[in-house]
């Protein structure tokens, strides 16, 4: 009842934010030239939020969507990270309050933030060989099934679909444990911590606190969990070496030249991406890049920076001296 | 605050009347010269634009922005000089003061600057010495405060020099731009600086006023890029003419400069589309390159340049006192006092082009500006300019030549003096790189 209800009310909410959405965009592009595209993510974050919510009603094998973030990763960088996933948006929508407030992000140095995307390998691989611990070698047709729900010994492989968990579900939501019970509310990871660490009050302090935590963080640090999460593990990388180089398709590009190293890249970027201002021109090698591409949109250079997918460019920096008067 | 001693470090004590005779006679000199600089540029442009009629009448130093900014100051506003486009104008604008620039061209000047430091020293440096000794320029004379950046020798010591007659705020930018260190302590700098700002001003910088003053000069900027885009193609305004509107920026009302540029490009772009152009579109397009060149004085070279026979045009510069002082602007991602601190932080230190820097990654900052405006421009050939004295960019020549040499573009070393006496000399070596560069078109 309480779902089917929610699941209307959520409908409603959506399409009305859409329409709004729509609105903004079509006055933003028409005055701002340094935020149009910032604001064509936004809407598209808003519309993959729907389509998850509206896949995760039909009992759709998740690991259909496992191996859509990967191939998706693997041809374009964590374009998923930028333009798609949930919590990333839930980070994006944190940041845009402290910009309300007034408050400016902290930073993190070069060398923290380095060290947490080396860990965001670590934990990734430790969530992959898991299954292969616990007996998932033995191959029986139920295991075949459980492979496809991500159940049983595949269960680990759910922590790289948490951060798509929207904020109200079509099931039992998991903040049950906080009070919600019969509410389909829920929270990125908040279903692993229920299901890895099941004590009556402990799970609840857990989650209070997991929830408490990631917003503090991103308060302060701009899309502060995307620098470690394993979800945003990245083939782009494989940029780097010659015999991958055919994978990814989705690059952002630098023109040396063009460069006056004024910095603003460097500083516009939510995960601290530091090689687009250093690297020495063409295709910008970094796994850590989320593909949000505010700073080709910030860059004041035409034509420095350029987003070229299958070696066509479909985006790039342009001379956007207009100041806007909005914000 | 520093405390102002009595006593001069540096400057002489002169006779009231030997400064006051002094001063008459060179400004009477410079006025000459201001006349004549503009009646050459009309006369090299027999069609020159009417909108450059506004950029005559600021570029005079003793005429009616000498007076607005008189009767700004009589209204209790402010007046901030610098030496160097370091100086984070945003700031000052911010607190409603009037910023500009004190560099000296005067070649008279230079002579008395001699009587306190060797001719060894940058004519740059002892002709802004010689200026302050004689009170010659206005802006000088009403700045309440100086910003000075030490980046070269010379400048550090210029500072002190002045500091015998003028408040100087003194800003140390790093020698390596693009460390986590050297940010921070630029940024340190710059927050000091905006500090002393409000002292002087009694103006507290909110985060409303310095949002309009970071928009007021991307405005700035944006008229500026235009003009210079507009010297992409055929020629339609002369070098000099160009190269006034950019001096001016620093010494007008950036406002009222931004809609005077505007006006100006409106013009240039009508005439582009009639064909009307500056001069013969086959003329060798040269970029020079090299120590700045102030007005009125030091308007020798660009001169030389759309004076010779064969001809010349100047289609862009990489010099501070020109086609870099405006060209980047302060990105803001999020509007709050920090960010926008950073922003200006970042535009001041990064995007500089200055010679003084070097880099731990190859320092190629001036190297690719110079390709990329050379590629822009289409600029058939490069003049470097160097004025005796002025280490960083002597000693910068071999790089840039190589780095030309590469892409087959000529360069030609140029060294001159702040002085009258080597024009004929110039003029020989200038045509002859003309004359080798017209050759290359027909060829
Ligand atoms: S890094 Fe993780 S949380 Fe961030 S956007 Fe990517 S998948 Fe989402
Ligand atoms: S914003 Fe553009 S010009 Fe500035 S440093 Fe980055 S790439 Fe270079
Ligand atoms: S480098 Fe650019 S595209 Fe990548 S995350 Fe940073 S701002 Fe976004
Ligand atoms: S070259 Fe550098 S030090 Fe010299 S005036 Fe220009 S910015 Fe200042």
């Amino acid at each position: 009842m309480y779902e089917a209800l929610l699941g209307t009310i959520f409908a409603a909410i959506v399409a009305i934010g859409l329409a709004l959405a729509g609105v903004l965009i079509i006055t933003i592009w028409k005055k701002d030239r340094t935020r149009k595209l910032s604001y064509l993510r936004l809407f598209i974050q808003v519309v993959s939020l729907v389509g998850i919510f509206i896949s995760f009603t039909m009992a759709l094998w998740l690991v259909a969507f496992f191996l859509v973030i990967f191939a998706v990763t693997l041809f374009s960088g964590r374009f998923f990270c930028g333009w798609v996933c949930p919590f990333g948006f839930y980070m994006d929508l944190i940041a845009m309050l402290r910009k309300k407030l007034g408050i400016r992000y902290w930073t993190l140095s070069d060398r923290v933030n380095g060290a947490l995307n080396r860990l965001r390998y670590v934990i990734a691989a430790a969530i992959l060989v898991s299954p292969l611990l616990v007996g998932a070698l033995t191959i029986t047709p139920a295991s075949q099934i459980q492979f496809l729900f991500l159940r049983g010994p595949y269960h680990s492989l759910n922590l790289f679909l948490s951060p798509l968990e929207p904020l109200i579900v079509p099931w039992t939501g998991a903040l049950a444990n906080l009070g919600f019970v019969d509410w389909s509310f829920s929270y990125p990871y908040t279903r692993d911590i229920v299901y890895y660490i099941n004590i009556p009050v402990v799970t609840s302090v857990l989650i209070y606190i997991f929830i408490g935590l990631t917003l503090v963080s991103t308060f302060m640090y701009r899309r502060f969990w995307c620098r470690f999460c394993p979800t945003g593990i990245t083939l782009a990388a494989a940029n780097r070496f010659k015999a991958f180089k055919w994978a990814p398709v989705l690059h952002i590009n630098k023109t040396e030249e063009k460069c006056t190293k004024c910095g603003i890249c460097k500083r516009v970027c939510p995960v601290q991406v530091t090689e687009v201002y250093e690297q020495k021109g063409g295709d910008i090698k970094t796994s850590m890049c989320l593909n949000c591409m505010r700073c080709v949109e910030m860059c004041p250079y035409e034509d420095c920076l350029k987003v070229n997918l299958g070696g066509k460019t479909v985006f790039h920096s342009r001379n956007w001296l207009e100041p806007s008067n909005i914000e | 605050m520093k405390s102002q001693s009595a006593e001069k470090k540096y400057l002489p004590d002169m006779p009231q009347k030997e400064v006051e005779e002094l001063n008459a006679s060179v400004k009477a000199a410079s006025e000459r010269i201001m006349a004549d600089n503009i009646e050459r540029m009309k006369k090299t442009d027999p069609n020159r634009p009417a909108a450059m009629q506004y950029f005559d009448e600021v570029s005079n130093f003793f005429g009616m922005r000498q007076k607005e900014i008189q009767e700004a100051k009589a209204q209790g506003r402010k007046v901030i000089g610098y030496l160097c486009v370091f100086a984070p104008i945003e700031l000052i604008l911010a607190a409603d003061a009037i910023p500009v620039r004190v560099n000296s061209g005067w070649y008279d000047t230079s002579k008395l600057g001699d009587r306190i430091v060797p001719v060894e020293v940058c004519p740059v440096i002892r002709s802004t010495i010689g200026a302050k000794m004689i009170d010659l320029s206005p802006y000088l004379e009403l700045s309440d405060a100086v910003i000075s950046t030490l980046t070269c020798d010379g400048q550090t010591k210029l500072s002190e020099i002045l500091s015998d007659a003028k408040q100087m705020w003194i800003m140390t930018p790093p020698r390596v731009k693009d460390s986590a260190q050297s940010l921070h302590l630029w940024k340190e700098e710059i927050k000091a600086i905006k500090t002393q700002i409000e002292k002087l001003t009694g103006n507290k910088i909110t985060p409303k006023k310095l949002k309009e003053a970071i928009e007021t000069m991307q405005k700035a900027t944006k008229a500026f890029r235009r003009l210079q885009d507009l010297r992409k193609g055929n020629p339609v305004i002369m070098g000099r003419d160009a190269m006034l509107v950019n001096q001016m920026s620093m010494w007008d009302d950036i406002k009222r400069w931004t809609k005077k540029t505007e006006a100006l490009c409106d013009e240039l772009e009508k005439r582009a589309e009639k064909n009307e152009w500056a001069c013969p579109p086959d003329t060798p397009r040269v970029i020079v390159t090299g120590t700045p060149m102030f007005w009125p004085d030091n308007w020798k070279l660009p001169t030389l340049i759309e004076e010779a026979t064969p001809q010349g045009i100047l289609v862009g510069d990489e010099l501070c006192s020109s086609d870099r002082v405006l060209y980047d602007p302060v990105g803001i991602d999020e509007w709050t006092m920090d960010d926008m601190i950073n922003g200006i932080a970042e535009r001041y230190l990064m995007a500089s082009t200055c010679p003084c820097f070097t880099s731990k990654d190859g320092n190629e900052d001036r190297v690719n500006w110079l390709l990329n405006k050379v590629k822009d421009t289409k600029a058939q050939g490069v003049i470097y300019y160097v004025i005796r004295g002025c280490m960083l960019y002597a000693m910068e020549y071999s790089r840039v030549k190589k780095a030309l040499d590469k892409v087959d573009i000529p360069v030609y070393y140029l060294d001159t003096e702040y002085t009258r006496e080597d024009v004929g000399q110039m003029k020989t070596r200038v045509e002859a790189f003309l004359e080798m560069l017209s050759a290359r078109v027909d060829f």
